[in-house]
């Protein structure tokens, strides 16, 4: 990502009074991305004040091994938003337990469960840690990035009671035709969803643990094909995490190429969505215009991009492929323009709206509490959204326009997607007016980053279709990945799924607020 | 049913039997019950625009279901996640016969993974596959084309193509 | 619901005529590779092994086994040696036998015939 160069003294100086506090003289660099090392013992107060911070969220948390001994090293990514920067915090762990993340930012409960999985350390406290990867078989014993867990995690099922008789039944994993697989288990009293579970074990690929040892050309593959429905924003956010870590700046085409790619990604997940959102309640005329359009936005992606999908359009230093501007300008209109029609008569049709509003409704609070991205989030009015906070060429010239709602209801999301649709038109025709096409910035020298860890670790970013993506490396001297942390928009958004589906809804209203956050399993269980 | 996965003579002479059967038994209707053994979800967008406009495989006879009681052909995909192996042979298991595996990507196909612990690297070793169809993802034209070829109702192409320019024909 | 009613009318039939016509959407499909056997040498086609993502390419003594079915068009072998490899055009790929999709292609140094769809299991 092309650094926005920021003085301190501009910023706000309640950031630096915070920086000073957590033992920082001054960031590393004046750029989007500080980096603060936070000893294990101040970690609890560390995360008190920066979760106190305004606009301050808890984007990801996730470990790796150190270099010597059992030791585990903490990252914890803070997107300060209002402060246009993201804050990275580092903690050497040599004890089995750390200060409890989840109890300050309850978004981290998840990421603290993956962490004990993976390296058998866990937070203090007796909170029951729940299986995230682990299938339930008593002999597996899979790969992990670092130590096993001991005792092994387990699956947690709060008592339910509502008016006295609950029951839970398994759905999945094979489930509707044409879907992934997910099982989860559905608490109910009858009708009502009283809660809901998710076990995406049976897609866990262990995707992080694969890419270790591998360049970062050879992993930017498998991430693409980690959630390839909607790989664009993903690709680009691994592909800026290992050029910030070997100091690579794309060529402005190729990043006017990349946002053209990631604009399409966006346009034709939203067709998708609306698809998916008629097929749920029903309206099959409805999801038949629906299917036109995103027939026609996957044929604009193929005649532009070479695949319907946008594989293989990011790279390592740019853009593998530029868009054909030609057919992009001849068939964007058309293309656009058949969602947009189907959409005004979504709109015109009662019987569809009654099936949305109020449906599914997740509120500010716990969307801000969760840690929720994307349309999701922005539907309960938060207005979060990387393009604009932390701003990365071209973004930071076109000014995106962030649409919100309220309500947080399925209708919310689905006039949150039909605005962002209209504003990427317009961002791609302004794109395509500066210019777009392949390149890539190779690096100088050698591979990067000898010597120091620090020199050689990048974070990147991109606000994919589902909401901000994100990824982390670290190379060696020889540029081959020793960590790489993917965090897709899905897998923050599925812990709303939950919330969302509770009470007030029922069984028939599951498939239509799956529809609305538009996830995939694929984009967790990585 | 289990044509096409070997290769000496006399299992393809039966083969071609079990072909002709096939054609018989599902050539002018079946019903397809997808499977997704740990795809990216790429895979199944294609699947679900079969039944879309552009494509809409009704016309030609096919049908999607949700229950594998009621279906003719598993439509396979992803590298078959060992933790998800007891569900994709129960599914198989459930299918009365009867029935066809279609293979469906390049993941499914034995590319992208490689065996390891967490993957299969494939679905030949789990479900015995019928047809093979490539791509990534395969569009809903390839799929058409999978579709029809196991029914026998269009001939397969690939095993005279060398995929060789110069002289030898493509 | 005439709105919708009369939308459909209007916009008319989309669906292919496949297979019974050829679709030109079909143009637009990223296709995996053909190769000219005449610019594969040996170091040529140990190139694009070492570069395919996906195992799809490996050199057999004096032949490169391209396994069509593990191919995914990904394009990094064009990318590499752009005059050994060009787009096959090739979308209608589905075999009932798997060894029909691993292809043996001579290289330039051997000098054995050219064979396809051998007993090669993947």
């Amino acid at each position: 990502m092309t650094a926005i160069q920021r003085d301190l003294a501009g910023r706000d100086p309640g950031l630096a009074g915070l920086l000073a506090a957590l033992g920082q003289d001054g960031p590393a660099a004046g750029g989007p991305v500080i980096t603060a090392d936070v000893p294990a013992g101040r970690l609890e107060d560390a995360v008190r004040r920066i979760a106190a911070r305004p606009a301050a969220r808890l984007a990801d948390v996730f470990a790796s091994a150190a270099d010597r001994g059992d030791a585990v090293i903490l990252r914890l990514i803070w997107g300060l938003d209002a402060d246009h920067a993201y804050l990275v915090t580092e903690s050497v762990i040599e004890a089995e337990r750390y200060p409890s993340l989840s109890d300050i930012a309850p978004a981290a409960f998840y990421e603290e469960c993956e962490i004990y999985e993976q390296f058998g350390i866990r937070p203090a406290g007796t909170k029951p840690l729940n299986r995230v990867a682990l299938p339930p078989i008593a002999d597996c014993d899979l790969p992990r990035l670092g130590r096993a867990p001991a005792p092994p995690p387990a699956d947690v099922h709060a008592p339910h009671v509502v008016g006295g008789h609950a029951f839970e039944f398994p759905f999945g994993p094979v489930r509707q035709v044409g879907v992934e697989s997910l099982y989860y288990g559905l608490v109910t009293s009858g009708e009502e969803v009283v809660d809901l579970y998710l076990f995406t074990w049976h897609k866990y690929r262990g995707v992080e643990w694969r890419l270790q040892g591998r360049t970062p050309r050879d992993a930017l593959f498998h991430v693409e094909r980690t959630e390839g429905l909607g790989a664009v924003g993903p690709a680009w956010a691994f592909a800026a995490a290992a050029e910030a870590a070997l100091g690579l700046a794309p060529p402005p085409q190729a990043e006017r190429s990349r946002a053209i790619a990631l604009e399409l990604d966006r346009l034709y997940n939203h067709a998708a969505a609306t698809a998916a959102l008629c097929q749920s309640t029903g309206l099959v005329i409805g999801q038949a215009a629906a299917e036109i359009a995103l027939e026609r936005l996957l044929r604009l992606n193929a005649a532009a991009f070479g695949h319907r999908y946008l594989f293989g359009v990011v790279d390592i230093g740019g853009a593998a492929a530029g868009p054909d501007a030609a057919a992009l300008r001849r068939d964007l209109p058309g293309a656009y323009g058949e969602l947009r029609r189907a959409a005004d008569a979504l709109l015109s049709t009662n019987s569809f709206l009654d099936r949305l509003e109020a449906t599914g409704i997740l509120s500010q609070e716990a969307a801000a509490r969760l840690g929720l991205v994307g349309p999701v989030a922005r539907a309960t009015g938060l207005p979060i959204d990387v393009r604009a906070d932390h701003p990365a060429s071209p973004y930071a010239e076109l000014l995106p326009e962030v649409a919100t709602a309220d309500g947080g209801d399925v209708l919310a999301r689905f006039r949150v997607m039909l605005a962002e649709a209209a504003e990427s038109v317009r961002l791609i025709e302004e794109m395509l007016g500066a210019g777009a096409g392949p390149g890539r910035a190779e690096p100088s020298g050698g591979a990067g980053g000898a010597g120091s860890d620090a020199a050689a670790s990048g974070l990147g970013w991109a606000e994919s279709c589902r909401g901000e993506a994100l990824a982390w490396v670290a190379l060696d001297d020889r540029g081959r990945i020793t960590r790489a942390r993917l965090r897709p928009a899905s897998v923050r958004n599925w812990r709303g799924f939950d919330d969302a589906c509770r009470s007030q809804n029922v069984f028939t209203d599951i498939p239509i607020i799956e529809a609305s956050f538009w996830l995939t399993v694929a984009g967790t269980a990585r | 049913m289990t044509a096409g996965t070997d290769t000496s003579r006399g299992v393809k002479e039966t083969s071609e039997a079990l072909r002709e059967a096939v054609a018989r038994q599902f050539g002018r209707s079946l019903h397809i019950r997808t499977l997704d053994t740990g795809s990216c979800a790429a895979c199944e967008q294609e699947i679900r625009l079969l039944a879309a406009p552009h494509y809409d495989l009704h016309r030609l006879g096919f049908f999607f279901t949700p229950a594998p009681r009621h279906a003719d052909l598993l439509m396979a995909t992803g590298p078959m996640i060992r933790a998800f192996g007891p569900a994709a042979r129960k599914t198989y298991e459930a299918m009365p016969g009867p029935k066809l595996v279609v293979a469906t990507g390049a993941c499914a196909l034995g590319g992208v993974y490689q065996p390891d612990a967490f993957t299969h690297g494939g679905i030949a070793g789990t479900l015995p596959v019928d047809v093979w169809i490539p791509g990534c993802p395969p569009s809903p034209l390839a799929l058409l084309q999978g579709l029809l070829v196991a029914v026998g109702r269009l001939a397969e192409k690939v095993q005279d193509l060398s995929f060789t320019q110069n002289g030898t024909p493509r | 619901m005439p709105l919708w009613f009369i939308r459909g009318l209007r916009r008319g039939v989309v669906t292919t005529r496949y297979p019974a016509r050829p679709d030109d959407s079909a143009a637009l499909l990223p296709t995996p590779p053909s190769f000219r056997p005449g610019a594969l040498t040996i170091a040529v086609a140990d190139r694009l092994a070492q570069v395919c993502p996906s195992r799809a390419l490996t050199r057999e003594g004096e032949v490169l086994l391209y396994d069509v079915g593990a191919c995914t068009a990904c394009g990094r072998c064009r990318a590499e040696v752009p005059a050994a490899v060009t787009d096959s055009g090739q979308f209608e790929l589905a075999a009932t036998i798997r060894a029909r999709l691993i292809k043996r292609i001579p290289l330039a140094d051997g000098g054995r015939a050219p064979g396809s769809g051998a007993e090669v299991s993947p």
